[in-house]
């Protein structure tokens, strides 16, 4: 056995996980398909990164440096071997573990590992998933593409934008390109309430006049060659588009930000049970999937809020990839009522250190108590004054000697 | 009297944030969930500031913008004058996270700094 | 005249129709382009040879306006080819790559910026076993002779070709004795044979067929291709035996002299071809009408299809659809789930009459309404398997019938029109018809000595087996690293697509040849190395990359500078 962890994907979550697997005495290979370490991060070069972490406002680039740097001073030690441009083509479950087909610059090879973290990250959802139609012009970007050609490249995208989706990314593009000398005229979301974190609404788009349109959407492209203009609908409650209330608004370039899905291309090859409620692997509170020796996490776990919470899942992954045995163990169900969008992991593996939690609520709320129960009894409980789903939350709960776990939310009277 | 609301972006919670100033400057903050956000609301009044995230262009092919920030927060009136300077700015030399590109850019007192190194070590 | 009766019952005194030299000729006003069309089908006889020309005028409406190149050059000023075909679809490519087995000069027109970019791209990609085409009609025959090519002619081209056969789905016994008693007939008259299927043979090989389908029919004949796929490789093997392909190239108008086309005006200059071989699809009327040769007129008709991720292929692995007993006006194929040779599955399409030839839009209703019709065989579909959508535009004759022949009143002009499904599967014998044609003209056409007759493509990394993959990588290193993650398309592949005999750099015609960004993030994370790639390959500044169309730009170029 050449490795005992093998680490896929460079960015936040994979770097702390394979810094963490070495620091537990783990012989660790990191894989990443790009040329450069950091993932997204790269991209980011916004500030309000490591405010959990470090109590510092720091860019993504740089927080993503503060890894970087332990990295490499950890590969003195001779058990991190990092492969750079390098894409895993196909991953076979052998007798003892895993073998990895790895496709590099002049090079096809096999590297076997005990273990393996998927550290994938997440992909964007495409305009065609959020049923835009019309024609098929240039000037039509995901915000991550987006941010990729502007802050890598340097290159500019258009004049005259509009946003589609308040998620986080599509608010600090509004800011961004406005600051370069476009014009957002506007950003529009189907839901009722922004996607993105209350304090980036202000910053990014009050700041700059920037309208938020609330239930809108973009359902139709038009022009042949560049973009010239996208129809905006206004939509119901199910967010459906209503007849009647189509706009047309001119502009060059549209920047789509709706959401973000798990990467999990390689786990499913390989059987790993997802769930639908994440897309992400089903875990249990050692980021172990359903098939032993494969872990998950960061954004190919779940979609976090927070870049923080990547790097402490990855090193919380790491850690257990090099320090827990194999050895079948009964885990419990996680259960959650319709109130929660997701609770990670959605498995408990009998263990009497408490575990920790990570939720959303499905819908804005205010004044709840979150109650954890094992039967009919109270493990836990939380009060919270305000829940909104962009904000994920993060509880430690004792699970010792618990036969199930369920999570419920109540209103205070 | 000044009666206003607005976001705190000093941390993710995002407190709404509710001032009330008198004239001879006694603010009252409601909403703040920490005194960090009483801080950020006089400000907001009085001298909003922000920080600033943008790139400046180098002679190296591997990276050519390279990602800077103001090392503290600037007026917010004098953002795109900051932006301005910037985008005449080419670095030429290699630079290292933290090092200083502009001192005291626009006389705000703030330096805009590195938020990566130019020439990364590649590893594999 | 009992046409006009017709015309008159629905039209009042608002239509006439009148025989002129061999065709029915419709004029009047009318108030919509619905009732444009349903006046062409009254008038016309499926299958006639009498075909007819719609002059209606519809209040409101002008005439289409064809969308030509912004390039005005005299590139091809002065050509003086045997042969002009007109249209780079796959009949037109098809019957270049025909004629470039003999010894003659072949010069093909295309106003796109690149091949199949009209009906030979937005298509389903079956090859059809022609079962609902009427025996007597040209396009049975050619269907059938095509259908019988296909595999040799996708080996020789170096492409995919799936003769995964076809079900036809029953959901109740009505017609389960005439289905049975039609057996015989359908063996005798369509391409490949016909098997009656149980429903637990059926499920053997599609699991995850709808639960209410009872019995159904196999077509073994029926497969799978990529069809630009396909007249990329036509195009390119013509090239290689010579032939000469103008992109971005617009026949704007003929000067005729007597029953002759003297001189042939394109955007790039005049040409002066012995003979002109119409094959422009949704524009082989104008094209008949510059040849003062326009004998037939074309009711162009939309369909949309949607692309659904790789996930979705376990369902699928053949072709299926579900018989309807509801009347199809439509005269189409009805549609289906298609597994394509790429690993996706394709629904649809659906069939709407339309005036616009090049509004290649597409509508949630129509997505919706292919969705629900394919819902009764396999209701395993979802919306949220869908990656991209496409609509193509039919090019249909009143008499819904192919015209493969020589022009009617001018000489030197040879039609390939009216051609809509099953075109695809048609084509190969389309242009050995047309060859036949042609060389009646030229009776010394002789075959060349050194006629390529296999083209070969680059190789698909990620579908090879390991030792084939190292012994590639190691010999080119470019195919090591993957630019797309999706459909692991390597660099050196993208390259190779650039490098090919036919021009291509735009992200688009890349995409076609390579398939960067046909995958599930539809180019989010390669789509800024593709644009790179061809940047460094072509010499040109990252913001002159266009994504196909002219002035598709996707950048403006570097932010510091505008």
């Amino acid at each position: 056995m050449k490795y005992d962890v093998a680490v896929i994907g460079a960015g936040p979550a994979g770097l702390a996980a394979a810094i963490s697997a070495e620091k537990h005495g783990a012989k660790v290979v990191l894989i990443e398909r790009e040329d450069r370490l950091g993932g997204v991060l790269k991209q980011c070069i916004h500030d309000g990164f490591g405010l959990i972490r470090y109590g510092e406002k720091l860019s993504g680039c740089e927080y993503a440096n503060r890894y970087i740097d332990i990295l490499i001073e950890r590969m003195n030690y001779g058990n991190i071997e990092l492969k750079l441009k390098t894409f895993v083509s196909k991953v076979d479950k052998i007798d003892d573990g895993f073998n990895l087909l790895l496709s590099s610059r002049g090079k096809l090879e096999n590297i076997k590992s005990e273990k393996i973290i998927f550290a994938t990250g997440c992909r964007e959802r495409t305009p065609k998933q959020v049923s835009i139609h019309g024609s098929r012009p240039s000037g039509v970007f995901t915000a991550g593409l987006a941010q990729y050609y502007l802050n890598i490249n340097g290159q500019m995208l258009g004049k005259k934008c509009v946003i589609l989706g308040s998620g986080d990314i599509g608010l600090i593009m509004a800011r961004r390109l406005t600051l370069e000398g476009a014009n957002v005229l506007g950003v529009y979301e189907a839901k009722d309430s922004p996607s993105g974190l209350t304090r980036n609404i202000y910053q990014c788009l009050e700041d700059f006049d920037i309208p938020l349109y609330l239930s809108h959407t973009v359902t139709r492209l038009h022009g042949r060659n560049r973009l010239e203009g996208v129809t905006i609908s206004r939509v119901d409650q199910n967010m459906v588009p209503i007849e009647g209330t189509e706009e047309y608004i001119s502009c060059d370039t549209l920047i789509v930000s709706v959401g973000l899905i798990p990467e999990n291309e390689l786990p499913k090859t390989l059987n790993v049970p997802l769930s639908k409620h994440t897309k992400g692997a089903i875990v249990n509170q050692y980021y172990e999937t359903e098939v032993k020796g494969i872990y998950a996490c960061g954004n190919a776990l779940h979609v976090n809020d927070l870049v923080d919470y990547v790097s402490e899942s990855g090193e919380e992954a790491g850690k257990f990839a090099a320090i827990r045995d194999k050895f079948e163990q009964e885990a419990v169900e996680v259960t959650f009522t319709s109130d929660f969008g997701y609770v990670v992991p959605q498995k408990i593996v009998k263990d009497t250190e408490p575990a920790t939690f990570y939720f959303r609520t499905s819908k804005i709320r205010e004044n709840v108590i979150v109650k954890v129960y094992d039967g009919d009894k109270e493990i836990f409980k939380k009060k919270y004054l305000n829940l909104k789903p962009p904000e994920m939350e993060k509880i430690k709960v004792p699970i010792d000697g618990v036969s199930e776990i369920r999570f419920v939310m109540e209103v205070i009277q | 009297m000044i009666n206003r609301t607005f976001t705190c972006i000093v941390c993710p919670n995002g407190c709404k944030l509710n001032v009330t100033a008198s004239e001879d400057n006694a603010f009252i903050v409601t909403g703040n969930k920490c005194k960090k956000g009483i801080e950020f609301a006089e400000n907001e009044i009085l001298n909003p500031k922000r920080m600033l995230t943008t790139t400046v262009k180098t002679n190296f092919d591997l990276m050519p913008y390279l990602p800077v920030r103001t090392d503290n927060e600037i007026p917010k009136e004098k953002v795109f004058e900051v932006m301005s300077i910037l985008r005449k700015t080419v670095i030429e030399k290699n630079i290292k996270v933290g090092d200083i590109i502009i001192e005291n850019i626009s006389n705000t007192g703030v330096n805009v700094i590195a938020t990566m190194n130019t020439e990364e070590k590649r590893y594999g | 005249m009992n046409i006009n009766r017709k015309l008159k019952k629905r039209f009042a005194n608002n239509v006439k129709a009148k025989l002129v030299d061999d065709k029915i000729v419709l004029s009047g006003n009318v108030s919509s382009w619905d009732e444009k069309v349903s006046a062409g089908l009254i008038a016309s006889k499926p299958g006639g040879r009498v075909h007819v020309v719609n002059d209606i005028k519809v209040k409101g409406l002008e005439d289409e306006k064809t969308i030509f190149p912004f390039i005005n050059d005299n590139k091809l000023d002065g050509r003086k080819p045997d042969v002009l075909i007109i249209g780079g679809g796959v009949v037109g490519c098809a019957i270049a790559r025909e004629l470039s087995k003999y010894d003659i000069d072949i010069l093909l027109v295309e106003k796109e910026y690149d091949v199949a970019l009209h009906a030979s791209s937005r298509n389903d990609g079956m090859i059809h076993p022609g079962l609902d085409i009427k025996p007597g009609r040209l396009k049975k025959k050619l269907n059938n002779i095509g259908n019988a090519m296909y595999d040799e002619f996708c080996s020789e081209l170096d492409i995919k070709f799936n003769r995964c056969g076809q079900y036809l789905c029953f959901a109740n016994y009505i017609l389960l004795i005439p289905i049975i008693f039609a057996i015989p007939y359908f063996n005798l008259t369509a391409a490949g044979k016909t098997h009656f299927v149980s429903r637990k043979e059926m499920r053997k090989r599609e699991p995850h067929i709808s639960e209410d389908i009872k019995y159904g029919l196999y077509f073994d004949g029926a497969g799978s291709i990529c069809p630009y796929g396909l007249t990329i490789a036509l195009a390119e093997n013509a090239i290689q035996n010579g032939a000469e392909i103008s992109l971005d190239t617009a026949v704007k108008d003929m000067k005729l002299s007597g029953n002759k086309i003297e001189e042939v005006v394109t955007n790039r200059g005049c040409i002066h071809p012995k003979m002109i071989i119409n094959a422009a699809g949704v524009f082989s009327e104008e094209i008949a009408k510059m040849a003062g040769d326009r004998f037939f007129s074309i009711h162009p008709r939309k369909g949309t299809s949607a692309i659904l991720d790789k996930e979705a292929k376990k369902n699928v692995n053949t072709i299926y659809s579900s018989f309807n007993l509801e009347k199809n006006n439509h005269n189409t194929k009805g549609g289906g789930i298609v597994s394509t040779v790429d690993g996706n599955v394709l629904v649809g399409p659906n069939a709407i009459e339309t005036n616009e030839k090049e509004n290649f839009d597409t509508e949630k209703s129509s997505i919706d309404s292919v969705f629900k019709k394919q819902k009764r065989v396999g209701n395993w579909l979802t919306g949220n398997d869908i990656i991209t959508y496409f609509t193509g535009v039919r090019a249909a004759t009143y008499e819904e019938d192919f015209i493969v022949e020589k022009g009617r009143n001018t000489h030197n002009i040879f039609h390939a029109a009216g051609i809509q499904s099953p075109g695809l599967t048609a084509a190969p014998a389309i242009a050995v018809m047309m060859r036949e044609l042609i060389n009646k003209e030229i009776p010394e056409m002789i075959r060349k000595e050194k006629y390529l007759s296999h083209r070969k493509t680059f190789p698909k990394i990620s579908e090879m087996d390991e030792d084939d993959r190292r012994e590639y990588i190691e010999k080119n290193p470019d195919y090591g690293e993957i630019v797309c993650r999706c459909e692991e398309i390597s660099k050196g592949e993208i390259l190779d697509s650039m490098r090919g005999p036919l021009r291509c750099d735009t992200v688009d015609a890349v995409k076609r040849r390579a398939r960067p960004g046909m995958g599930r993030c539809q180019g989010g994370f390669c789509g800024p190395q593709v644009a790179k790639l061809i940047s460094i390959e072509k010499g040109i500044p990252l913001n002159e990359v266009r994504k196909g169309y002219e002035d598709s730009y996707i950048l403006l170029g570097e932010k510091n500078e505008i």
